[in-house]
């Protein structure tokens, strides 16, 4: 069943001026526990698409549900709040919070959310025990490596349970050995929890490795395909 | 939804960069402590003078008749003064009273002349309305039986150049408007925290004065201390409504200058707070503002993670209010110390007292604060911190996320 249902997509920046067509009529299903890549040149449109499907950037023109919610017709604090507990966030430079520990760091999410600190703080530390740094828990983010960090931001996403994750290129910045790592993890969580994680890259390691590519060029879906 | 994980977030915040809180921590400690205690040594200055004039010249209430009052001839002199100085001492309401004959005149010495206002007293009844006296630098305040002896003031005797028992010769009308002249021996040289009325003020005995001028009686002023100096007023225009042919005039009517200062000094305390507050909610401004927009990408990334924009504005505000919060308390307190201190050994502003003291101010300064003001200040920086954390606030709810997230 589709999670995310994107229908007739269209981006438009600088329609005033020197009109660019970010997406041009994108109509896509994401369906519960998918690991799909989205994958295209730079300026396809990966990271529009991702935006607009995390409810961070309004498309020109169509519709995107997220389990039944048209997530544009939502208020503004209410899109807030939709993100907050129902879609996971990735970021290519890690985006942690310097200031807060890696369990901090986690739990922020929940925290937000009113959970209780206990809660909270088991469900760090669950996180952060699934993703390999249960010994690095009160670290904080200078005292990472860069693959701890995705490490973190990974479990940070999966804090709340959400619906699914957006990673924009999250292994840009890793090299081999902790991009390997990361995906292995991520997988790991993807067929233990039926998490679904939707990313975008240009790293041929990760496309290999995902179940569902997506390939964008020009704003346009070129191929859809589910590996064997 | 809870609120407290956005403020333990922006307690460690303020420590992210800790040179730079510091600065401002210190800046608010600063600017409080100054602001509070130069409130508290004004405050003290002029209450210092308000203290003085009363005390030692102006009384809380003094009397004349009306014509007097237009115009100061020796021949205006209050009749019956006995039996309405009979009548105000049984007064509950009364605490002390005087007599004094005033008239104006010249004084000469043999170097010099100069015009004086030439007051004759019952020295007795005088200290306990007047407390000129305390101020004697040399010589006496009319111990002595001899007749004819005068007190001065410093500032005269230097320009007359006189010094204890030199002679001096006071002209002046009498009360049928003829010249008379009279000389007397200094006895006593006073000195009081305001230089032009000991040039300008002589003391004489009433009854060497009244011999002169030409009317062993005659009394053109009675001044009085009240219980209550809050009814001056109220007690002035009773008095003068029992004799109409008296103009009966409370401290602040005779001085204006200080009924305002007394009136408007609260005003004034706050304009020097607000001042420096002002100076100080920029400095936080800027400080906040560098904090926002070096910590874009973090914030546009908590706005994608669900941050919303009630939470971001208050993260920015929390962070603006633990600066100033932690500074003010200090701040008063150093101020509380000082001016408890200083309250009573005083600051002696000696260097700039001469200056000082053409004004009528002391030269030694005792600060006072009412323990309200504290309190208000505190209230006041609460609200500058509330208006310094606007800005940065709405430049970091101004982020877009997509942008930051671009920046990434």
């Amino acid at each position: 069943m589709a999670i995310i249902e994107v229908r007739n997509i269209t981006k438009v920046y600088n329609k005033e001026s020197l009109p660019v067509h970010a997406l041009n009529g994108i109509d896509l299903d994401i369906n519960e526990g998918e690991f799909t890549a989205i994958v295209g040149p730079s300026g396809s449109g990966k990271t529009t698409l991702l935006n607009i499907i995390g409810g961070l950037d309004t498309p020109s023109d169509g519709k995107v549900t997220i389990n039944g919610v048209d997530m544009f017709s939502l208020k503004e604090n209410k899109l807030i709040d939709f993100r907050l507990h129902h879609i996971g966030f990735v970021f290519q430079a890690y985006n942690l919070i310097p200031v807060l520990t890696a369990i901090e760091n986690v739990s922020f999410i929940l925290q937000m959310q009113g959970r209780p600190q206990k809660e909270c703080f088991n469900r760090g530390l669950e996180l952060l025990e699934a993703v390999g740094l249960k010994d690095k828990i009160h670290k904080r983010p200078s005292e990472l490596s860069g693959g701890q960090q995705q490490r973190v931001a990974v479990a940070r996403a999966l804090a709340s349970k959400p619906d699914y994750v957006l990673a924009d290129e999250p292994t840009a910045n890793l090299d081999s050995k902790s991009t390997s790592d990361l995906l292995d993890m991520m997988l790991s969580l993807n067929e233990k929890s039926n998490t679904t994680f939707i990313f975008s890259t240009h790293d041929q390691r990760v496309v290999e490795r995902a179940k569902r590519v997506v390939t964008l060029v020009d704003g346009k879906i070129e191929s859809d395909k589910y590996s064997k | 939804m809870s609120i407290w994980p956005i403020i333990r977030l922006s307690w460690k915040n303020i420590w992210r960069n800790k040179t730079r809180s510091a600065v401002v921590i210190i800046a608010v400690i600063l600017g409080t402590w100054a602001g509070t205690f130069m409130a508290a040594f004004m405050n003290g200055m002029v209450q210092q003078q308000i203290e003085t004039q009363l005390d030692n010249y102006i009384a809380h209430i003094q009397i004349h008749t009306k014509k007097y009052q237009e115009d100061e001839l020796p021949k205006f002199y209050i009749h019956s003064a006995d039996s309405l100085l009979k009548d105000l001492q049984s007064k509950p309401f009364v605490s002390s009273i005087t007599a004094r004959s005033v008239i104006t005149g010249l004084a000469s010495s043999s170097a010099s002349t100069f015009g004086v206002t030439i007051t004759g007293v019952y020295p007795e009844t005088e200290k306990t309305v007047s407390e000129l006296y305390t101020t004697i630098k040399e010589g006496n305040y009319f111990e002595g039986n001899a007749r004819n002896q005068i007190v001065i003031g410093e500032k005269l005797a230097t320009r007359l150049k006189l010094r204890l028992r030199s002679k001096i010769v006071l002209n002046f009308q009498d009360v049928n408007g003829t010249i008379s002249a009279g000389a007397f021996r200094v006895a006593g040289i006073y000195k009081s925290t305001n230089t032009s009325y000991d040039e300008s003020h002589v003391y004489v005995r009433i009854e060497d004065l009244n011999r002169l001028i030409g009317n062993p009686d005659a009394v053109h002023e009675v001044a009085m201390k009240i219980n209550n100096i809050e009814q001056a007023d109220t007690l002035a225009a009773q008095i003068g409504n029992l004799n109409p042919t008296l103009s009966v005039e409370s401290w602040g009517d005779i001085s204006t200058t200080l009924r305002y200062a007394s009136a408007n000094m609260d005003t004034y305390l706050y304009i020097i707070m607000v001042i420096i507050l002002i100076a100080l909610t920029f400095g936080i401004i800027n400080t906040m503002l560098m904090a926002v927009l070096e910590r874009q990408q973090e914030i546009g990334m908590l706005m994608a993670i669900g941050v919303n924009k009630a939470r971001t504005f208050s993260m920015i505000l929390s962070e603006t209010f633990f600066l100033a919060i932690f500074g003010a308390p200090i701040g008063l307190f150093l101020a509380w110390i000082g001016i408890h201190i200083l309250s009573s050994s005083g600051v002696d502003v000696s260097a700039f007292a001469a200056g000082l003291e053409e004004y009528g101010y002391s030269s030694v300064i005792y600060p006072i604060l009412e323990a309200d003001y504290y309190l208000n200040v505190g209230i006041l920086i609460i609200i500058t911190t509330l208006v310094a954390a606007i800005y940065p606030s709405y430049k970091a709810l101004k982020l877009n996320p997509v942008e930051a997230i671009r920046k990434i």
